[in-house]
């Protein structure tokens, strides 16, 4: 007997294939050949195929590996902040009180807001001349003059990575909650009777069943430090001192108009992404036993 | 059924969302048209079939502008009044301004009807086509002389509104507190002035001079460059080795070594930085020419009466020196309502709306007839510094503005920026420059 087909989750797929073919992988076709070619808009007569030579121009330009520095400068300090200070939230948030809804709803604000108001809103906390933490300085008279806080590259990236661990730890304090609230309570109750203490419960118990759900938070983190954008702008503008491989990719490809490089440019910075989103998925499926 | 009805929802949902993407931009110009009220009755009964995809008697339109452009809805209503066109102000940052012109370009659209075009962009969009060239009478323009900053080969790009150049201002009231009674007639006593001012103890920093890495900072370079040492480049577009180094040099030492002028300034932006004079907390800056309004001005200024524009200082046998640093507004490519675009242009850079936009925003009129009217009748105080002024603007590019002017824009203002926070010499921040002029004119 022929079996009849069934061609209604077929159909079902095609409207979100369509948009994925459209907005996902027409643009990543479209920006790899982009990227094999000198495409500078100011000269539109000079196009013309070159291979993987804008690859080799920008592993071979300073200016790239001082972005990836920086970049790598405000990833790892973002996932250390977000990890340590969201893991604290969490653990305050999961103590029984009457308040928690109202501290879970506050803790979610910076997560809520777009990055752009993000920096603007820590610029003005860090503006050289008139900043509110200048301000309070001067006035509890801990300095005498303001501090110039962005001024260098190494404090543009600690506060820059500041603003955005700022922004993502909301996230990883709620995941890591629930994760905390899912775990059974039993367990606690047999490592109280075994006479295990609070630490010991902490480390043996609680830390490694958070791994899974720390896993996706940090991965998640880590890609959102890599492409951060707004708030370098926001805080230091574009200048070469405080740029990441964004603002580099963003520069070489609309203000230098060289979609040729930039576009080159941007496809390292999704090859370095799409490994963290490798992990990221990897640690979706990774399977959770309590017992 | 239940499949079939499964199916049709799908193919519903799939339907209106093509229909959604595929909705012709002239269709939603043709409705825009129709809704003013103000609009002319005769386009109102045109039949349908014979209506244009743009209509200069009607239609909305939009423009994109910085927040110092942005004529009064008083102003627009007028025009909406005179000519049936609905103008939706876009206000946009300067500096996004151009980014968004060239992300739109590649999509082959335009941000705006009209856009903000600045003097310095005029290389690339030369170059790119992105713009509309203006038809523009041989008498028009020599009754508004800032044209030829728009003019790419033989086609002017864009219109000038602002007619900025750079003009010196000082606090008189901390000059005679120092002891300085007359304006500076050069660096040297400039120097000598905020010394005498520091040390008094009257104003911490009195120099205020942009330092972040910005498009200020390239052009506070060229204006310094010009003024204290001579041309930025030679005639083969090499930069000048003595000139800019001599620059370089200088402002190296005012910032850290006589620190007249603020550190903060490192990380400010130029409006923040230009105001300092006008809060106070400066006492000698170099700035645009609409400050001449603006210091006088009670709701802007906390010096009015206390502060007078003067010739940018010189050196030696250079009396001043200063560039033309206007701005434009023109259509892009890619606009669907250029000929209402153009109505616009030719309405906001008339005369009559030149002396308002004046009174409103303090942007100095670019007609020649416009700026006359505003110095005979006392409108403009200063007016004479102005004229003075304007007869030593020089072009600090040979053979007009190259299309690699942002690029090299960008190594000016990193290196001045990356100097001053004593992260480069001088000379290193010179051989930046040079290196990477060189690189561009390959």
């Amino acid at each position: 007997m022929k079996k009849k087909r069934n061609v209604l989750p077929y159909a079902m797929l095609i409207p979100g294939s369509v948009l994925m073919i459209a907005l996902v992988f027409y643009p990543i076709i479209v920006t790899f050949y982009y990227s094999l070619q000198h495409m500078k808009l100011t000269a539109p007569q000079d196009n013309r195929f070159v291979g993987l030579q804008n690859y080799q121009k920008i592993l071979s330009d300073s200016s790239f590996w001082y972005s990836l520095q920086n970049s790598m400068v405000i990833l790892v300090v973002v996932v250390v902040l977000t990890a340590v200070v969201g893991l604290a939230i969490a653990l305050l948030l999961n103590v029984d009180s009457k308040l928690n809804g109202v501290l879970t709803a506050i803790a979610i604000i910076p997560w809520a807001l777009p990055p752009i108001v993000n920096g603007v809103m820590w610029r003005w906390i860090f503006h050289p001349s008139f900043g509110f933490l200048n301000r309070l300085l001067l006035r509890l008279d801990l300095v005498e003059q303001p501090v110039q806080w962005l001024n260098s590259r190494w404090s543009i990236m600690l506060i820059a990575s500041l603003v955005v661990a700022w922004r993502n730890i909301p996230f990883c304090a709620v995941v890591t909650l629930s994760s905390l609230q899912a775990i059974p309570r039993q367990i606690y109750e047999s490592a109280v009777i075994d006479g295990s203490g609070t630490w010991q419960t902490f480390k043996h118990i609680t830390l490694p069943l958070l791994v899974p759900s720390f896993g996706i938070v940090l991965t998640s983190t880590s890609i959102n430090a890599i492409n951060v954008f707004d708030e370098i702008v926001s805080l230091s503008g574009y200048g070469d001192m405080s740029k990441n491989l964004m603002i580099d990719a963003y520069l070489r490809t609309f203000s230098f108009l060289d979609y040729g490089v930039g576009s080159a440019l941007t496809y390292i910075i999704m090859i370095l992404a799409g490994i963290l989103g490798l992990i990221y998925i990897r640690n979706v499926y990774r399977e959770v036993s309590y017992l | 059924m239940k499949r079939i009805l499964s199916l049709i929802c799908c193919l519903s949902v799939m339907a209106s969302a093509f229909a959604g993407c595929g909705s012709k931009p002239a269709e939603s110009t043709s409705s825009a048209q129709a809704s003013p009220s103000s609009a002319p009755a005769d386009s109102q009964a045109a039949p349908e079939e014979e209506a244009p995809a743009e209509s200069a008697a009607g239609g909305e339109i939009t423009v994109m502008v910085p927040p110092w452009a942005e004529p009064s809805q008083e102003l627009l209503d007028s025009f909406t009044a005179e000519s049936g066109i609905k103008v939706v102000m876009n206000i946009v940052g300067w500096d996004d301004i151009r980014n968004k012109i060239s992300i739109a370009a590649v999509g082959q659209t335009a941000p705006a009807d009209v856009v903000e075009v600045d003097w310095s962009w005029v290389g690339e969009f030369g170059a790119t086509g992105w713009m509309e060239p203006i038809e523009m009478p041989q008498e028009e323009k020599d009754g508004m002389p800032t044209v030829q900053s728009f003019i790419y080969g033989d086609e002017v790009l864009a219109l000038p509104y602002a007619n900025d150049f750079r003009l010196a201002y000082y606090n008189t009231e901390h000059f005679s507190q120092a002891g300085v009674d007359a304006a500076p007639q050069n660096w040297d006593e400039t120097i000598a002035a905020c010394k005498k001012i520091k040390e008094a103890g009257i104003c911490e920093y009195p120099l205020s001079f942009t330092l972040s890495a910005t498009e200020a900072a390239t052009t506070s370079l060229l204006w310094m460059t010009l003024s204290k040492y001579g041309d930025f480049f030679n005639d083969d577009f090499s930069v000048n080795k003595d000139n800019v180094l001599g620059a370089l040099t200088f402002l190296n030492s005012l910032v850290n070594e006589e620190k007249l002028i603020d550190p903060a300034s490192q990380n400010m932006k130029d409006i923040e930085v230009y105001g300092k004079l006008t809060a106070g907390a400066a006492s000698f800056m170099v700035g645009p020419t609409y400050f001449i309004g603006l210091i006088n001005n009670p709701e802007e200024s906390q010096v009015v009466g206390k502060a007078a524009a003067t010739l940018v200082p010189g050196n030696g046998t250079i009396k001043t020196a200063t560039f033309a640093l206007p701005e434009g507004v023109g259509i892009p490519k890619y606009s669907e309502n250029k000929e209402a675009a153009r109505k616009f242009i030719d309405w906001y850079t008339s005369p009559d709306i030149q002396v308002k936009m004046y009174g409103e925003k303090g942007n100095i009129p670019t007609r020649t007839v416009a700026l006359q009217q505003l110095i005979d009748n006392g409108t403009i105080e200063g007016g004479d510094v102005l004229i003075e002024q304007s007869d030593y603007i020089s072009a600090p590019f040979p053979g007009g503005i190259p299309e690699w002017y942002p690029e090299m824009s960008n190594t000016i203002y990193n290196s001045v920026n990356q100097m001053v926070q004593g992260a480069l010499t001088p000379e290193q921040a010179y051989e930046n420059i040079a290196s990477r002029v060189e690189e561009l004119r390959q």
